[in-house]
């Protein structure tokens, strides 16, 4: 009989009560204090954001620093290109080439004006994105373009990534 | 009045068993009060009474974990004043901090010693580290319960500590250098697989770099990071005098025997039960030896004050000629070129740079491989390194012994390694993070598009 654990009495329990008691209280506070810094509301920048009226595009590219977007002109087709390297999130710059050439995207001709480098790590894209040299590990995005049923300005949604084949026609 | 005036007067006392105390006496009026001095010392409870003679060489340790301590001591003291001058905002911390630079007496100064120290204290802690790899300080000698390796542990996480708390002190100028630093150190963070946005997001408050960002950064910098490192260090110190001081005592208690030395006058060995007899032969070992130790106060306490003061000292002189960058106002449109990393991460952005793997369609993000894997790996590797390593008793507490001459090649090979990544991240990246030579010139390129 003198293995048995002696009966727990009043005092063990309130120990053991307010041990427990302590620690909730204090795995309570830290779940809340750690939650409440997950922002509920989002104060970034919206992601569908109207360009301006397709006439103030010439033909080429224009960089809209804001938005951190290429937007291509070709004729009455436009496209655009995300300029937020893929390897750590700096902004790439456009390097016009000196002669445009056709390349076949995805089954689909675009002429390329430019490439693009990143100051950050030295990744190369091509002028449609392509990752070609350093550590970027996928292409530059393309985002959908469409025009305001408003007022006619062009619109580009930050948050829907479209294929390569994607060309908004006027 | 009465009761303050006591606290300064060595009156009498007015009940038996009841005696004054002074608050503060540089002069001891009596041999009690001198008693009291030293029970109450600071010092005394940090410091053993007696420390050999050897561990306190400056050839030994170079002293380098009190010139840590002291250049943590500089940036909380240089910190005070910033606090009440810089505005955690991102409209107004730029300005605030060029106000602190430009119009505010001393602004500059101060401004460059914090800075000086915590980078000095990034230098500090690694080479602090190296010596007690160099030296298998680490390793436990013959007193008892020690747990050395538990206190390297420490010194690791102390380690990265130090890394944040400078890296978060990187964001609150809010300039370009600023921004983009934490763009791209933020976005390693991503790279983790599964968890890394969400981590990215916790981290920074939001999407991308603002507001809640510099809130969280200077809250981490002021309050979190410094008391945890303030705790760790507490209890650093705590376990280096449980660990019986530095390994070179452990040493010296291996490599000598015990030898007869005359009695010590002011010892009383009959009474302490240590020898029977009035005039005893006593033997003892290094540690204990009137002639290899010395009482840690004033001998040890004046030593470290002689560092701390000299740290102190450099760190001012050094701040009046070492001007604090501080470039554009930071500009998410904008991304300079280069952009660069604190120089103490520019070995990891030189390897996130080269680990990219393409292996037909499949490819691993070098900011994966080269911000999470590796890093993690070389820390983990520097954590546990105390179990692997097999080397005898005597390799503890001296520099270069014959039987880790492995492990310390393999350290210096690392560390050379990540010293040349450091030196051509710094010196050898022009725009576009191309490689030039530093004697080469770079091209002009347009700062702007």
């Amino acid at each position: 009989m003198s293995d048995q654990k002696p009966p727990a009495n009043r005092r063990d329990f309130l120990v053991k009560l307010g041990t427990g008691a302590g620690v909730v209280a204090l795995a309570t506070q830290g779940a809340a204090s750690l939650r409440a810094l997950v922002p509920n509301v989002s104060y970034d920048a919206p992601t569908t954001v109207k360009l301006g009226p397709p006439a103030d595009y010439p033909d080429g590219l224009k960089f809209l620093a804001d938005e951190r977007l290429f937007v291509f002109r070709d004729g009455n087709t436009f496209h655009a290109v995300s300029a937020t390297c893929t390897h750590l999130g700096c902004t790439v710059r456009a390097e016009a080439l000196s002669r445009p050439e056709t390349k076949t995207v995805d089954g689909q001709p675009l002429k390329l004006t430019h490439r693009f480098s990143c100051p950050c790590h030295g990744s190369k894209y091509d002028g449609d994105g392509t990752n070609v040299a350093g550590p970027a590990p996928k292409p530059l995005a393309w985002f959908r373009l469409s025009v305001s049923p408003d007022d006619g300005q062009l619109v580009v949604d930050l948050a829907d990534p479209v294929d390569r084949t994607f060309r908004l026609t006027i | 009045m009465a009761s303050l005036s006591r606290w300064f007067s060595s009156e009498a006392p007015s009940a038996p068993g009841v005696r004054p105390t002074r608050l503060w006496s540089l002069r001891p009026k009596s041999d009690r009060e001198s008693g009291d001095a030293i029970t109450s010392n600071f010092l005394l409870h940090w410091f053993p009474a007696k420390v050999s003679k050897a561990s306190m060489a400056w050839s030994y340790s170079f002293w380098l974990g009190t010139v840590t301590a002291a250049l943590f001591l500089v940036t909380i003291l240089s910190g005070l004043p910033l606090l009440l001058l810089y505005v955690p905002s991102v409209e107004r911390a730029y300005q605030s901090v060029k106000d602190i630079e430009y119009v505010i007496t001393f602004g500059r100064w101060l401004r460059a010693v914090h800075r000086l120290s915590a980078h000095g204290m990034v230098i500090a802690v690694v080479l602090h580290l190296a010596r007690v790899f160099f030296t298998g300080a680490y390793k436990n000698g013959l007193g008892r319960n020690q747990q050395r390796q538990w206190n390297w542990v420490i010194g690791v996480a102390m380690l990265l500590v130090t890394l944040f708390l400078s890296f978060t002190g990187y964001l609150l100028p809010w300039d370009q250098l600023a921004f983009w630093a934490v763009t791209v150190g933020t976005n390693i963070a991503s790279a983790v697989p599964f968890v890394g946005p969400e981590m990215r997001e916790l981290l920074i408050g939001g999407r991308s770099i603002e507001q809640a960002t510099l809130i969280r950064f200077y809250v981490l910098h002021i309050v979190f990071l410094p008391g945890a490192l303030a705790a760790l260090f507490a209890y650093h110190m705590w376990r280096v005098r449980k660990d019986g001081g530095l390994a070179k005592v452990d040493h010296e208690e291996v490599t000598e025997s015990a030898r007869p030395v005359s009695p010590s006058p002011t010892k009383t060995y009959t009474l302490l039960g240590v020898a029977r007899g009035t005039s005893p032969a006593v033997s003892a070992r290094s540690l204990v030896a009137p002639d290899t130790t010395v009482n840690a106060v004033p001998d040890m306490a004046r030593r470290s004050m002689i560092v701390t003061l000299g740290t102190i000292a450099a760190i001012s002189i050094l701040a009046v000629f070492i001007a604090s960058p501080l470039e554009e106002p930071a500009n998410a449109l904008v991304t300079p070129n280069p952009a660069k990393a604190p120089w103490y991460f520019l070995w990891l952005q030189e390897v996130v740079t080269d680990t990219t793997i393409h292996l037909g369609s499949f490819t691993i993000n070098g900011a994966f491989i080269g911000g999470v894997i590796l890093p993690g790996a070389l820390v983990l590797l520097l954590t546990i390194w105390p179990w692997l390593d097999k080397s005898p008793a005597l390799a503890t507490g001296v520099w270069f012994p014959r039987s880790r001459r492995t492990q310390n090649i393999v350290f210096i090979v690392l560390m050379a390694a990540i010293l040349l990544l450091t030196y051509v991240g710094m010196a050898m990246r022009g725009p576009y993070w191309q490689f030039y030579w530093p004697w080469e010139a770079w091209p002009d390129i347009p700062k702007r598009i």
